[in-house]
């Protein structure tokens, strides 16, 4: 039976002591190999969203649950402990907090030892991230005393050695410099191109994560607003904008030829296109 | 130059291919050695030996200045605690009694024992610190087969300290920077606003420590999992045959003081012939 990677029905999370439901009523379906981006403002439940695909809601939370997060067919809470990690590797926002070792090469075999690997698949493992991620020449440094860009490719590196079918990254790059963050995300365009891995990403960058995905989502007050292909995600604008979300520069650009009648079609999403839109414009005019 | 507990040391070091467990077993009895040492020469002995330990293994030796005020301060303390603070002993002999303070040799002789053994058990500790890396115990724990549950807290524990003491620095810094600082002030106050360093950090260390669980849930540990670790980290060392050696040479030397110290009566107060020049000079001179 082919199931989907991750499907959400009716899902409503409320904590212990939140005020109000932190993710309600959401239904999200995430299909095998599909990369979305979720974004939505601060307090929207992108977190707690991605917290309950990966089990730390309710494992790690106290609070009130009702409906069905499915990951790869199996509801999260039915999975044994541990086991769920194995499927869903989560990378955080905040590099520093989630090292569990005292060298960059001992934080990337922390989760495959997890796991029970052999030392040899280990190492062919190891070998891979670090060559992904460029992380060989820091294998025996402490992972806090490396720079922030190199500590989340190592965050990420770590995740990715555990080879999870579902890989969640919740604002990767929120504490990095752009150069950092290029860097970052050229790591996660190898994988897509190298792998057929499902990804769920959250970020606010949105120039970043446009090349990457196949579906952008947006959430707010716990419920999903709108979704749809990336490009047809940004033909409305104005709902994007209600909602907070900045789009980059060049889909703005394009939607104001577009909105004021200089050009039709679909939202441009590159550089490239937005240059193609304004030539059509200008040969309009 | 690679990090180890301490400071920094060259990558062409020897140490390097000593195995973690040598280093381990190697702090745990050496510096037992002084305990069982009264005549001071010998500990005299264990210190430059430890120091020509620090010379060939190529660690600073700038690391042993930042000890010599402790030390100083520290051998004052022991000689004043043990001779204007030692009491009336009639049945001890007086070398001198500055201001009417009696001033006896066996007190005297004693402080520079017990301070001749603190002495090397730091410098011990001085050099385990200062050629180990924190990774290293853990090998050296796993080696030992010691539950990976109780390795991993020890190694957590000793990554903590250093986070606590990072956000206490960022704690100071944001208070600093909002007209708190304390700099100039007495010391009863520094104590009562220290509490507005504490909160703040307290609060932090919740926030990390959630984070950290997050962490470890995500990656797949679980403390009452079955899964067998591979121990890559033991990977990563060869316990050689000079290994083998350098455990038999410290086991056999902690023997042999054993057996000369109890069997032989070596290493004793009688023993020590800088006791008795010193006692000689000291007692002369007072009879003078």
């Amino acid at each position: 039976m082919n199931h989907h990677a991750v499907e959400i029905i009716d899902y409503t999370w409320k904590y212990l002591h939140g005020t109000g439901e932190a993710v309600s009523g959401l239904n999200l379906t995430v299909e095998a190999g599909e990369c979305i981006g979720l974004i939505g403002s601060n307090g929207s439940g992108k977190t707690t969203l991605v917290n309950s695909i990966d089990g730390l809601i309710p494992g790690q939370y106290h609070g009130i649950k009702t409906g069905e997060v499915r990951v790869f067919g199996t509801e999260v809470e039915e999975y044994k402990r541990g086991e769920l990690q194995r499927e869903v590797g989560l990378v955080f926002s905040d590099p520093e907090a989630q090292f569990t070792a005292m060298t960059v090469e001992d934080e990337l075999v922390f989760g495959m030892e997890n796991l029970g690997l052999s030392l040899k698949e280990i190492q062919v493992r190891l070998d891979w991230a670090c060559e992904l991620a460029d992380l060989g020449s820091m294998l025996e440094k402490p992972p806090y005393e490396i720079s922030g860009g190199q500590k989340q490719r190592v965050a990420l590196a770590a995740v990715l050695a555990m080879q999870p079918k579902l890989l969640i990254l919740d604002e990767p790059t929120a504490m990095l410099d752009p150069i950092s963050r290029a860097r970052v995300f050229d790591v996660l365009a190898r994988l897509r191109k190298e792998r057929d891995i499902t990804m769920i990403l959250i970020e606010h960058t949105l120039e970043h994560i446009i090349p990457l995905v196949d579906r952008m989502v947006l959430l707010g007050e716990g419920k999903v607003l709108h979704q749809a292909p990336t490009r047809e995600f940004f033909d409305d604008l104005t709902l994007l904008r209600e909602q907070g979300v900045l789009p980059p520069s060049v889909v703005g650009f394009s939607g104001w030829l577009r909105e004021s009648g200089r050009v039709d079609g679909p939202s441009a999403l590159s550089i490239e296109e937005a240059a193609d839109q304004a030539r059509q414009a200008r040969g309009g005019e | 130059m690679k990090k180890t507990l301490l400071g920094y040391m060259p990558d062409e070091s020897f140490i390097y291919h000593v195995h973690p467990s040598v280093k381990v077993l190697f702090l745990l009895v050496v510096s037992l050695f002084p305990m069982f040492i009264s005549a001071v020469e010998w500990n005299a002995a264990l210190i430059l030996f430890l120091i020509f330990l620090l010379v060939v293994s190529r660690v600073s030796l700038r690391i042993i200045k930042i000890y010599i005020p402790v030390a100083i301060s520290m051998g004052t303390i022991i000689l004043l605690s043990y001779t204007v603070l030692g009491g009336r002993h009639p049945e001890f002999s007086i070398v001198g009694s500055p201001l009417g303070v009696p001033i006896y040799w066996e007190r005297i002789r004693d402080a520079l024992v017990v301070y001749f053994r603190i002495l090397p058990m730091i410098l011990t500790m001085v050099f385990f610190l200062s050629t180990t890396r924190e990774r290293e115990i853990v090998a050296a724990f796993r080696a030992a087969r010691i539950p990976f549950v109780v390795t991993y807290m020890i190694a957590m524990s000793m990554r903590a300290a250093g986070m606590v003491l990072e956000d206490f620095r960022i704690v100071r810094q944001a208070e600093q920077a909002r007209g708190f600082d304390t700099k100039g002030k007495s010391l009863p106050y520094k104590i009562r606003k220290y509490v507005a360093y504490m909160i703040p950090l307290f609060a932090l260390s919740l926030r990390r420590a959630e984070e950290f669980t997050n962490a470890l849930v995500a990656r797949g540990y679980s403390f009452r999992s079955n899964v067998k670790r591979p121990d890559y980290i033991l990977s990563r060392y060869r316990f050689r045959w000079w290994d083998a050696l350098a455990c038999l040479v410290i086991m056999a030397g902690f023997a042999a003081l054993l057996a000369a110290r109890y069997g032989y009566g070596k290493f004793t107060l009688e023993d020590s012939i800088f006791l008795d020049w010193l006692g000689g000079r000291l007692l002369s001179g007072a009879a003078a």
